[in-house]
C-alpha cells in the first residue's frame, strides 16, 4: 500500500508500452500505403535491382505549349492606376533583408505595380501553395530546386517560357545551366533567381604542411585522394576530408551531382525531363563505383564521418576547425561561403582563420568540371488576371536583371543567374577582392553543353534524396555499398510510383 | 434551480470565445484529419479517392510508423520518471523556510520560460563534438562525447535528446510539485514527528500521498509532451543519426524535413490521429494506475 506508487504506475506504463507494440510486429512499408495500387517490394524483401515501376518504361514527349496558359506581358500598358501583386518567398534573416531592400527600391521606381512579399520557410510557403486554392495563391512564388515537378503538377503557373516568348525577353545573357534546370519538355517553367552549387573547402595551411600546392587544390576524386593520402600520412591534419551524410548534402543532393559530373542520368526518362520519371538509376555501376570510392576513404582513414549534419548543418565545416582531429577538406554549398568567412573572421579558431580557408570546384570523377545548381526559381501563378499576370512578370524581369542580380549575389552569397552581373559593381567589385567567390560561378558555367547538365526532376525529390541518405550513411558506416543502394532504389521507386499514381 | 437556467445564457456567451477557438483550431482540423487519414489524394488534395479505413492499418503496422512508435515509447520511459524524480526533488529541497529561497525556487523553474528551441540550441553548443564544451571537457573519460558525439551515435542519441527534453521540463514539474507541497498541511507533519516519524518515513507516507494529484498531472503532460515531441528532434538530430534512424518519433516522422511522406498529406494524417489515439490510450492507462492513490483532498 505504501510502496512507491510512481514505481507501479511507470510499470504499468511500460507493460502497455510493450502491448502496443507487440501487437503488431512485421508490416510493409509506409509508403506502400495509400488506396493506389503500388507494385513495390518492400525494401530488403524485393529482388536487388528491380525498380518497382520498371515496368512503366519513360517515354520521350514534349508538351505542347499552345495547351499552357499564356502570358500577356503587354497587359500592364493598357491599365491605369497600380496593380498590387503578392509574392510568397522563403528568404530569412539577411537574404530577407536584402529582397525587401530590392523591392521597395522596384515599388519606389515606378507607380503601375505594387508588390508585397509575404515571407515564410521554404517548406511552409511550399506546403502552403500546394494546398490553397487558386484563388489564394499569390501572383508570384519562390520555390527550392526540388518542387519543379510538383509545381508543374499543380497545373497553376504560366510557363515563364511564354513570357519570354510574348515579350522577346533577352536570356542570351543568363547561364544556360540556370535556365536548364527550371525546364522539362521542352517548357522552361520559373526563371533561376537564387542559386548556388557544392565546392570544396580547404585549409591552405594544412596543404602548404603536407607539401601540396596550397593554390592547387584537387580537381577529381582520385586527386582528391592522393591529395588526402599525403595529408594524413604527413600528419599535417588527421584526416584529408570529412564526409557527411545530411539528405539536402552528402547523402542525397551531392550524389546527383556526381552523376551529372560522370554524364550520367539519376532518374529515367533522362532525369525526368524529357517524360515524367518512373525510377532511379542511382544503384547503377556509376553509383557503386562512387559509393564504394567514399566507403574506401573511411576505411583507409583518409575520411572522417561527421553524419547526417543535422541540426546547425556546419558538423563537416567545424571538423576543419577542430583543434584535436582536424580534417583538411569538406564539400559545402557555395552560399556558406560568406557566412563561414564571417565566423572566422571572429578569430575563435586558431588553427582556421579565414585567410587559411581555399575553395575550389568539387572534386568529380576524371575531374570533370560542372556543377548542378541548387537554391530556388521564381513561378508566375495563373491568376486569370492579365495585369497581374503582366505585374508579376515585370517584376520578376527586375529581380534577374543584371544590376539587381549584381547586389543581390554581393549581399547574399548566392551566384548571379547571368555572365554580365559579374561585370557590373558591387559584384564586380567582390570577386576583384575575394577570388574564392568565383569558384562556385566558374565551375557552373564549365557544366558541359549536355543533357545530363539539368539535374533530376521528380514529384517525391526530396523523400528521394532522404531515403539514399539512409543508405549513403550505411555505406559510410560499412555497409554493402550494392545491397544498400538496391535497397534505397527500390524504397524510391515506390515513392515515385505512388506519387506518379495520385498525380499523373 | 430557475436561477441556473437564467445563468445559461450568460454562461454559453461566456464560453464562445473559448469555444469557437477549440473548434476553429482543434476539433476541426482533428474532423478534418480523420477524414483525410482514409483517403488518397494529390498534392494539392483536389483529386481524392477513398482509400478506406484501412490505410489506418496500413499506416499503424508500417516498419517505419513502428519504429517511431517504439522511439516515441522509449523516449517517454526516458523523460517521464527522471523528470518526475528530479522535478519532485528539486521541489522538496526548495520546499524550506530559508533565506533566499525565492532566488532558489526562480532558478529552479527557470528552464519553463525557456523556449524548446533555445533549450535545444544550448544543448546543441554544449555537445557539438568539436567545440562544444562538455566534449572539450570529458571526451578523456567519454571517447563517444568527440567521436562520434552524443547526438551523432546510435547508442546515445535518444538519450542526449532525453536529457535536453527532461532538463527543459524541469521546470514545469518544479512549480507545480511545489504548488502540491505547499498545499500539504503542516499539522500531518507535526504530528508525525511527535509520533517519532523520522524524515523519510515524512516524505514516503505524507508527502508522496499528498502530492499524488500533482503527480498524476505531471506525469500525464509529460507523457504526451514526449510522444508529441518534435523541436528538440528536429534541432538536434534531425531524427537521424541515420541510418537507424534513432530519434525519428511519430512526430518526427509526420513532420520532419526528411520525412518520407512530405508530400503525402492523406498517410501524414493518418499517423497523426493514430498519434493522438495513443497519447490517449497512454493518458487512460496511467489515470487508472494512480487512480487508487490520488486524495483530491476534502
Amino acid at each position: 500500500m505504501r510502496r512507491s506508487s510512481s514505481r507501479r504506475s511507470s510499470s504499468l506504463f511500460v507493460l502497455a508500452a510493450l502491448g502496443l507494440v507487440a501487437a503488431c510486429s512485421g508490416g510493409g512499408s509506409i509508403t506502400n500505403s495509400g488506396g493506389t495500387t503500388t507494385t513495390a517490394a518492400a525494401p530488403g524483401t524485393g529482388t536487388p535491382g528491380t525498380g518497382a515501376a520498371s515496368t512503366s518504361a519513360a517515354t520521350t514527349s514534349t508538351v505542347p505549349l499552345d495547351s499552357l496558359p499564356g502570358c500577356p506581358t503587354d497587359a500592364l500598358a493598357s491599365t491605369t492606376g497600380t496593380t498590387t501583386i503578392s509574392f510568397w518567398h522563403g528568404m530569412s534573416g539577411a537574404l530577407n533583408d536584402e529582397l525587401v531592400k530590392l523591392t521597395d527600391a522596384y515599388n519606389a521606381s515606378q507607380t503601375k505595380v505594387k508588390v508585397k512579399l509575404v515571407q515564410g520557410s521554404y517548406e511552409q510557403t511550399a506546403d502552403n501553395y500546394l494546398q490553397a486554392s487558386q484563388g489564394n495563391r499569390p501572383d508570384l512564388v519562390q520555390m527550392p530546386e526540388y518542387m519543379v515537378q510538383s509545381i508543374i503538377d499543380t497545373k497553376s503557373t504560366v510557363p515563364v517560357g511564354k513570357c519570354i516568348a510574348a515579350s522577346k525577353f533577352d536570356t542570351s545573357a543568363f547561364l544556360p545551366s540556370a535556365l536548364a534546370a527550371y525546364s522539362t519538355q521542352g517548357v522552361q517553367w520559373s526563371m533561376p533567381f537564387n542559386i548556388s552549387n557544392p565546392v570544396l573547402f580547404y585549409n591552405k595551411k594544412v596543404f602548404v604542411a603536407a607539401g601540396l600546392d596550397p593554390n592547387k587544390p584537387p580537381q577529381s576524386l582520385e586527386e582528391l585522394k592522393a591529395d588526402s593520402q599525403k595529408i594524413v600520412s604527413t600528419g599535417a591534419a588527421k584526416y584529408g576530408i570529412a564526409l557527411e551524410s545530411g539528405f539536402d548534402s552528402g547523402g542525397g543532393w551531392y550524389v546527383e551531382q556526381w552523376f551529372a559530373k560522370s554524364e550520367q542520368f539519376y532518374l529515367d526518362g533522362q532525369n525526368g525531363r524529357q517524360a515524367r520519371a518512373t525510377k532511379v538509376l542511382y544503384n547503377n555501376q556509376t553509383g557503386v563505383d562512387l559509393l564504394t570510392y567514399l566507403q574506401g576513404l573511411i576505411n583507409d582513414k583518409l575520411a572522417v564521418n561527421v553524419g547526417d549534419n543535422s541540426g546547425s548543418g556546419y558538423d563537416n565545416l567545424l571538423k576543419m576547425a577542430d583543434a584535436k582531429e582536424p580534417a583538411a577538406m569538406t564539400i559545402n554549398t557555395s552560399a556558406s561561403l560568406g557566412p563561414v568567412l564571417e565566423v572566422l573572421k571572429g578569430g575563435q579558431f586558431p588553427q582556421l582563420t579565414a585567410d587559411d580557408v581555399g575553395v575550389g570546384p568539387m572534386p568529380g570523377p576524371d575531374g570533370k568540371p560542372g556543377a548542378l545548381i541548387g537554391g530556388a526559381s521564381l513561378w508566375v501563378v495563373n491568376s486569370g488576371s492579365d495585369a497581374k499576370t503582366a505585374a508579376a512578370w515585370d517584376y520578376l524581369t527586375y529581380l534577374v536583371a543584371a544590376q539587381q542580380q549584381s547586389e543581390w549575389a554581393s549581399t547574399t552569397g548566392y551566384i548571379p543567374v547571368r555572365t554580365d552581373a559579374t561585370t557590373l559593381d558591387p559584384y564586380k567589385t567582390t570577386l576583384a577582392t575575394d577570388p574564392r567567390f568565383s569558384v562556385a560561378f566558374d565551375q557552373l558555367k564549365a557544366s558541359p553543353d549536355a543533357p545530363t547538365s539539368a539535374g533530376p526532376v521528380v514529384g517525391p525529390l526530396r523523400e528521394v534524396r532522404s531515403v539514399l541518405a539512409t543508405a549513403v550513411a550505411a555505406i559510410l558506416n560499412g555497409a554493402d555499398v550494392k545491397k544498400s543502394l538496391d535497397n534505397a532504389a527500390n524504397q524510391a521507386n515506390a515513392l515515385i510510383t505512388d506519387y506518379n499514381n495520385r498525380n499523373g | 434551480m430557475k436561477r441556473r437556467l437564467r445563468d445559461i445564457p450568460w454562461a454559453v456567451t461566456m464560453l464562445v470565445p473559448s469555444m469557437a477557438l477549440l473548434a476553429v483550431w482543434t476539433v476541426y482540423p482533428l474532423v478534418k484529419a480523420v477524414q483525410n487519414g482514409h483517403l488518397s489524394c494529390d498534392s494539392t488534395g483536389n483529386r481524392c479517392t477513398d482509400a478506406g479505413w484501412g490505410q489506418y492499418k496500413v499506416v499503424f503496422l508500417s516498419n517505419e510508423f513502428q519504429h517511431a512508435l517504439l522511439v516515441s515509447i522509449k523516449l517517454a520511459l526516458l523523460t517521464v520518471p527522471a523528470g518526475v524524480v528530479f522535478g519532485v526533488g528539486l521541489a522538496v529541497l526548495a520546499d524550506k523556510q530559508l533565506r533566499a529561497i525565492g532566488v532558489f525556487r526562480t532558478i529552479f523553474s527557470s528552464t519553463v520560460a525557456t523556449s524548446v528551441a533555445v533549450a535545444s540550441l544550448v544543448w546543441f553548443v554544449l555537445l557539438q563534438p568539436q567545440i562544444g564544451v562538455l566534449s572539450d571537457l570529458f571526451s578523456g573519460w567519454f571517447p563517444v562525447l568527440k567521436n562520434p558525439g552524443l547526438l551523432n551515435d546510435h547508442g546515445t542519441a535518444l538519450s542526449a535528446v532525453a536529457l535536453s527534453s527532461i532538463w527543459a521540463n524541469l521546470g514545469f514539474t518544479f512549480i507545480i510539485v511545489t504548488a502540491g507541497l505547499q498545499s500539504v498541511p503542516r499539522e500531518l507533519y507535526e504530528s508525525a514527528y511527535v509520533d517519532g516519524a523520522g524524515s523519510v518515513r515524512r516524505f514516503t507516507d505524507i508527502t508522496l500521498p499528498m502530492i499524488m494529484p500533482s503527480l498524476l498531472f505531471v506525469s500525464i503532460v509529460l507523457t504526451t509532451r514526449a510522444l508529441q515531441s518534435y523541436g528538440e528532434i528536429a534541432l538536434l538530430t534531425g531524427g537521424g543519426p541515420n541510418p537507424q534512424k534513432s530519434t525519428t518519433t511519430i512526430p518526427y516522422l509526420i513532420y520532419g524535413q526528411n520525412s518520407i511522406i512530405h508530400n503525402n498529406l492523406q498517410i501524414k494524417s493518418a499517423a497523426a490521429v493514430l498519434l493522438f489515439l495513443i497519447s490517449l490510450v497512454f493518458a487512460v492507462v496511467q489515470f487508472r494506475g494512480f487512480e487508487k492513490r490520488v486524495h483530491y483532498g476534502s
